[in-house]
């Protein structure tokens, strides 16, 4: 009495599909991306104008930054929640400072001042994020979920929940200055992404942190500085926020710290997934991050340009996720 | 001649192409307390597994209470009358005494609510069988291990069990508990239940059970009485040994007892304990020699050599490397101490990395310069070791995980290697490796050793430590209990002196 | 066990009061007692734009004269945050609420328990669903504008001054499913449906706020580049297609009109800057009517159904006088 041998692989197709298949998966997405421009061409009016490249490049540039960071998190087996109230943490400080008697008075250093400490700022968060994951031990999705719930009640509460508006030229070059024709978020998110990049891959704080990912026990075990990686690597996720926070500020010459990064939490791990990050760690896919967040805005595009109300453009951006998730499994064996 | 309660015959199981059960047997008989013993990968796990449906057979027949088996799932083994406790407890220790006893079979009123009053009596009812009279509403986590794990076998009998089957029941008890649990079993055995005892502490077999069957990687090598046979016989059987031969020639690499022992002191331990259930650890370990440590699954190896490298902290007892005592992983390697482990899948490899990457794990900070990592010299150093090794890898930069067992172990050695240490410390380091590359490793070890360093080899292959090992340190239970001297150890003398010392009597 | 029993019989308990308390209250409107003070509650559903701010501002600045302890709360843009601000209120024995609700149909339950507990209410620049909760019976009247009417307004404007051939019109909504969105969108798009010569191309939720406008407005631009009206249902998002529109290059005012509603500061200085062609006044300062409002249903009087605003028209010729007391 024998029954059939258990396998966990599916019944095989033929060979060349099954070539055709894994092609498929690994350039998964770069192909979507083809897809989605080439049908973008045909339905979307206007769709091959330089400014409809610049509109889609300065409405991404933030989302991919914030999900750079992320993907860092994730690389290490956790994740960050509190990425968008950082956001907002940030954009509420800088108007403050350059709008202060401070700032007014001397507009270089106030403008100087504008950048770094709301940067510094985020940075405490990441901080503090690293701290309960490392040190105490919490989840990560418990621990930033914190600064989740407080960091926005922060934010609004140093704005007393006003709206601020301001002209400063200066400060508004962050979002609204172009180089080359194109926006200068667009160039920032790229020298950030290359950034990012150049310390995964070549540096030991990159491979470390790959290596917690994969196998923690492992990596502790070869001597690897677990703690101080796992801190890094949350700090590095806030700054970046912290960076996105500001361009959303400047490109609005206006500070609303009950709505900026709203959700941003949500996109920038859609865009990491998408790219090919692995929720249990070991890859970080950084331009993957960034490819991830260029689909999901075309997307968005896409369907706004043609007239669909936006509720459906959030199925939409479901949909694309569970596909991107399912073409990542078939990638694990 | 009554007809047996459970019969498994011709038992087949493979994993991805590898066998774990070639043709596994067992047979019990109603009312019999019977044993199943073996070494790791033996295959007792996955046979009841197999039997309590959570794996499915690929060929066999099991036939139980007369009838052939249709189980294939655990809950279809537990309404067929067979219970499961399992080492790790399966309980929830938030929820009381009753809800854990009662799970899942509540009685109920009016068709759908749990008539608690009821649940209570009859949870109280069952308990006192087994003298124990306890508060079954508080949560089941107040309570210690013994009494969990006797109300795990309440439950289990509670539920009409016919067979039961205990996994490893006695490893967090200490006697006086053990002497309740035995009663507990012989009280199961008078009312006609059958018991599956799964243990390694061969002491407790010979007070309690009936019979007991040995296997052996992935086959059943022996079923015997308990009256008529010896603890040393049953090793025997379990190690794959002929107690009457001794082995002339050797089967490893590793040229024990021809080396100059009279370096200095490495390492030193003394009376060194963790909370990890190393109890007493004494070990010396000189430059040019390779020590053994010996024992079966359970006796405290591997927490001995934690306790060396520094990842379990001391809580008596002192452990000396030239003088220092570690206290983490990386200032062990910075010592220069390397720790192959036994686990590779789970401590060992990082899966998605490159071997290149894996290779140089451990030693990257000297491979660094202002934190970016040289990759010129990564290279080199990694090239050197695939030659010197013999790593069969299409090139460093492929997925650690497709290279095969054998590969990925030199791989790993090659990590610690590359740390240049003073004293390797290696668990296992030819498991699960084919023998070529068995023979390779045993000859990169060995030479090594002739370099000057010192060795830590933790083996469960009795000739690997017989023929490698300058001495051998026997453990038992966490208790370094005996040391032996090569040349001269033979595996007899091995195998008897892990028989000798077995629980139950105090170690010196 | 035991406060496992405790917590289910107040569970209890609490259900079957309120099961009995609501039949038992009044079917009628409950009176407001007359008094030298009144305890106030004003349950604010957000302030991150300019309006919502003066608003509140403005009841808290007729509290003292009014003889008002003033209870307010904020939101925070959550229609169900502000349900339960209302509940906290009602539990804080507030003598009358005044609510601009968030959404039309969520916040139903607030104003029904404000009833049953007995507490007028006066809905302030937002209604709820008039097929679920009607003015005289359930609330006591609606302080606010006419939506439809300024809706309405600007398409009417925007015909007089348009001097182009055709229209090509993108619309940028309000938060989706609250009623000054449906309400301007019905106003204005009515009127335009009678002019073949005038076509809404697109019509997308900017939810009032800048930075979405703004990113709406520019996608938009990109699918429509021959627009040349753009009608906002708030200033806030035509501020922020005027931000888009000059990032794109173009020159709002001159080759597209910007026409929108609440004559906010910004805006005015915008329509005085030539970038607006007109907003439509949606004034904030419900103080004082609703102080006066109050006072007279405490008199005793019948309050008409809907108290309505009368709101004025900025556009070039008096943005600059009014600009100062602009909020």
């Amino acid at each position: 009495m024998s029954t059939r041998l258990e396998s966990a692989s599916p019944a095989t197709a033929s060979p060349a599909t099954a070539r055709a298949l894994r092609q498929l998966r690994r350039h998964g997405g770069l192909v979507a991306l083809l897809v989605l421009v080439l049908v973008n061409i045909a339905i979307t009016p206007n769709f091959l104008q330089l400014q409809t490249l610049f509109v889609n490049i300065s409405q991404v540039a933030t989302i991919a930054i914030v999900a750079i960071g992320m993907t860092l998190v994730i690389a290490t087996g956790g994740i960050d929640l509190s990425v968008g109230a950082v956001m907002a943490l940030a954009g509420a400080l800088a108007p403050l400072i350059f709008l202060s008697p401070f700032g007014v008075a001397y507009p270089a250093l106030g403008l100087v001042a504008a950048f770094t400490l709301p940067l510094l700022a985020a940075m405490a968060c990441g901080l503090f994020n690293g701290f309960m994951v490392s040190v105490l031990r919490v989840q990560p999705i418990i621990a930033t979920l914190i600064l989740f719930i407080s960091g926005r009640g922060i934010a609004q509460v140093l704005t007393n929940g006003n709206l601020q508006t301001f002209s400063n030229p200066s400060f508004s070059y962050l979002g609204t200055g172009r180089i080359l024709g194109l926006p200068f978020q667009g160039w920032l998110a790229l020298a950030l992404a290359g950034l990012v990049y150049w310390l995964v891959t070549r540096t030991l704080f990159g491979r470390y942190l790959l290596a917690i990912g994969g196998n923690e026990r492992a990596a502790r075990l070869s001597g690897v500085p677990v703690r101080r990686v796992k801190f890094g690597a949350y700090v590095i996720c806030a700054g970046l926020a912290g960076i996105a926070g500001l361009i959303v500020v400047a490109i609005n010459s206006a500070s609303d710290a009950g709505r900026n990064g709203n959700l941003m939490e949500l996109d920038a791990i859609a865009a990491a997934v998408v790219g090919g990050a692995l929720l249990q760690g070991g890859r970080a896919p950084i331009f993957g991050a960034v490819l991830g967040a260029v689909i999901i805005q075309l997307v968005k595009y896409t369907l706004l340009a043609n007239g669909v109300e936006d509720e459906v453009a959030l199925i939409a951006k479901a949909f694309i996720i569970v596909v991107a998730v399912y073409l990542q499994a078939g990638r694990r064996e | 001649m009554t007809t047996p309660l459970l019969q498994m015959t011709g038992i087949d199981k493979a994993f991805a192409g590898v066998a774990a059960l070639t043709s596994a047997s067992l047979t019990i008989e109603p009312g019999e307390i019977h044993a199943v013993i073996g070494q790791n990968g033996a295959g007792k796990s996955t046979l009841i597994k197999i039997l309590t449906g959570v794996y499915r057979r690929d060929a066999g027949l099991i036939m139980f209470a007369g009838k052939p088996s249709t189980i294939s799932s655990p809950r279809e083994a537990q309404d067929s009358g067979i219970s499961t406790i399992y080492q790790e407890l399966t309980l929830v220790p938030l929820r009381s005494v009753t809800e854990n006893v009662t799970l899942g079979y509540e009685p109920r009123i009016w068709g759908g609510i749990i008539d608690w009053p009821r649940a209570h009596a009859r949870t109280r009812e069952i308990l006192a069988r087994f003298g124990i009279e306890i508060d079954v509403r508080a949560p089941l986590g107040s309570y210690s291990t013994a009494i969990q794990q006797l109300v795990a076998i309440a439950r289990a009998v509670s539920l009409d069990a016919r067979l039961v089957i205990m996994d490893e029941p006695t490893s967090s008890l200490d006697d006086r508990e053990v002497e309740v649990l035995f009663g507990v079993v012989r009280g199961l055995k008078a009312s006609g239940v059958s018991v599956l005892y799964v243990s390694h502490f061969l002491d407790e077999l010979f007070r309690i059970c009936d019979s007991v069957t040995v296997m052996r990687d992935g086959r059943t090598v022996a079923r015997k009485a308990i009256a008529e046979t010896t603890k040393l016989e049953l090793i025997a059987d379990m190690l794959g040994r002929d107690i009457d031969e001794i082995r002339a020639d050797g089967m490893t690499e590793l040229g024990g007892g021809q080396r100059d022992r009279s370096g200095e002191v490495l390492l030193e331990a003394k009376a060194a304990a963790t909370d990890r259930r190393l109890h007493r650890l004494d070990l010396i370990v000189h430059r040019g020699e390779i020590v053994g440590l010996a024992g079966l699954l359970g006796s405290g190896r591997t927490e001995a050599a934690r306790a060396v490298f520094g990842l379990d902290r001391l809580q008596k007892g002192s452990v000396s490397f030239k003088g220092q005592a570690p206290s983490d992983p990386a200032s062990a390697i910075a010592a220069g101490i390397g720790y192959l482990t036994e686990d590779r899948k789970a401590e060992g490899i990082v899966p998605e990395m490159s071997v290149r990457e894996n290779v140089t794990l451990a030693v990257l900070p000297k491979l660094s310069r202002g934190g970016r990592i040289e990759r010129g010299r990564e290279r080199a150093l990694v090239e050197a070791f695939i030659k010197s090794l013999g790593i069969k890898t299409a090139n460093m930069d492929q997925p650690i995980r497709e290279l095969s067992g054998g590969n990925q172990q030199k791989a790993l050695l090659a990590r610690w290697l590359a740390t240049e240490p003073e004293l390797l410390i290696l668990d296992e380091p030819t498991r699960g490796v084919d023998v070529g590359a068995k023979l390779e490793i045993q000859a990169i070890i060995r030479d090594y050793v002739a370099r000057g360093f010192g060795v830590l080899l933790i083996s469960s292959e009795f000739e690997e430590l017989v023929e490698g090992a300058d001495r051998i340190t026997v453990m038992q239970d966490g208790y370094s209990v005996t040391e032996l001297q090569n040349p001269g150890i033979t595996e007899n003398a091995l195998v008897k002196a892990i028989a000798h010392h077995h629980r139950g009597q105090a170690p010196a | 066990m035991n406060r496992r029993f405790l917590m289910a019989t107040a569970a209890l308990a609490g259900l079957g009061v309120a099961a009995i308390a609501v039949p038992l209250a009044a079917q009628d409107l409950p009176p407001l007692a007359q008094k030298d003070r009144y305890k106030v509650g004003f349950a604010q559903m957000e302030s991150n734009n300019p309006w919502r701010i003066a608003e509140t501002k403005s009841f808290h600045d007729t509290a003292e004269e009014c003889g008002w302890d003033l209870i307010a709360t904020d939101a925070a843009g959550s229609a169900a945050k502000q349900v339960a601000d209302v509940d906290s209120m009602i539990a804080q024995g507030i003598d009358v609420l005044f609510l601009p609700p968030r959404e039309e149909k969520p916040l139903i339950p607030a104003v029904m328990k404000a009833k049953a507990a007995g507490i007028p209410t006066f809905l302030v620049d937002r209604s709820v669903d008039p097929n679920v909760a009607q003015a005289g019976r359930d609330y006591v009247a609606f302080l606010g504008s006419d939506f439809v009417d300024q809706g309405r307004r600007v398409a009417e404007w925007t015909l007089e001054n348009f001097d182009g051939e055709k229209g090509i019109i993108v619309e940028l909504e309000g938060t989706t499913g609250s009623s000054p969105a449906n309400d301007r969108k019905k106003g204005f798009d009515d009127v335009m449906a009678q002019h073949d010569n005038m076509e809404i191309v697109a019509s997308q939720s900017g939810d009032f706020a800048r930075d979405l406008g703004r990113q709406v407005m520019e996608t938009l631009l990109q699918a429509h580049p021959d627009v040349n009206i753009v009608y906002a249902h708030n200033d806030e998002m035509a501020i922020g297609a005027i931000q888009a529109l000059e990032l794109a290059g173009r020159k709002p005012g001159e080759d597209i009109l910007v026409v929108s509603i609440d004559g906010t500061r910004d805006a005015l200085q915008a329509i005085i800057d030539g970038k607006m062609g007109v907003t439509v006044e949606s004034s904030p300062f419900f103080g004082p009517l609703a102080c006066e409002t109050m006072k007279r249903y405490a008199a005793g009087e019948t309050i008409e159904p809907w108290v309505q605003v009368s709101d004025r028209i900025f556009t070039k010729e008096n943005a600059a006088d009014h600009i100062d007391e602009a909020y």
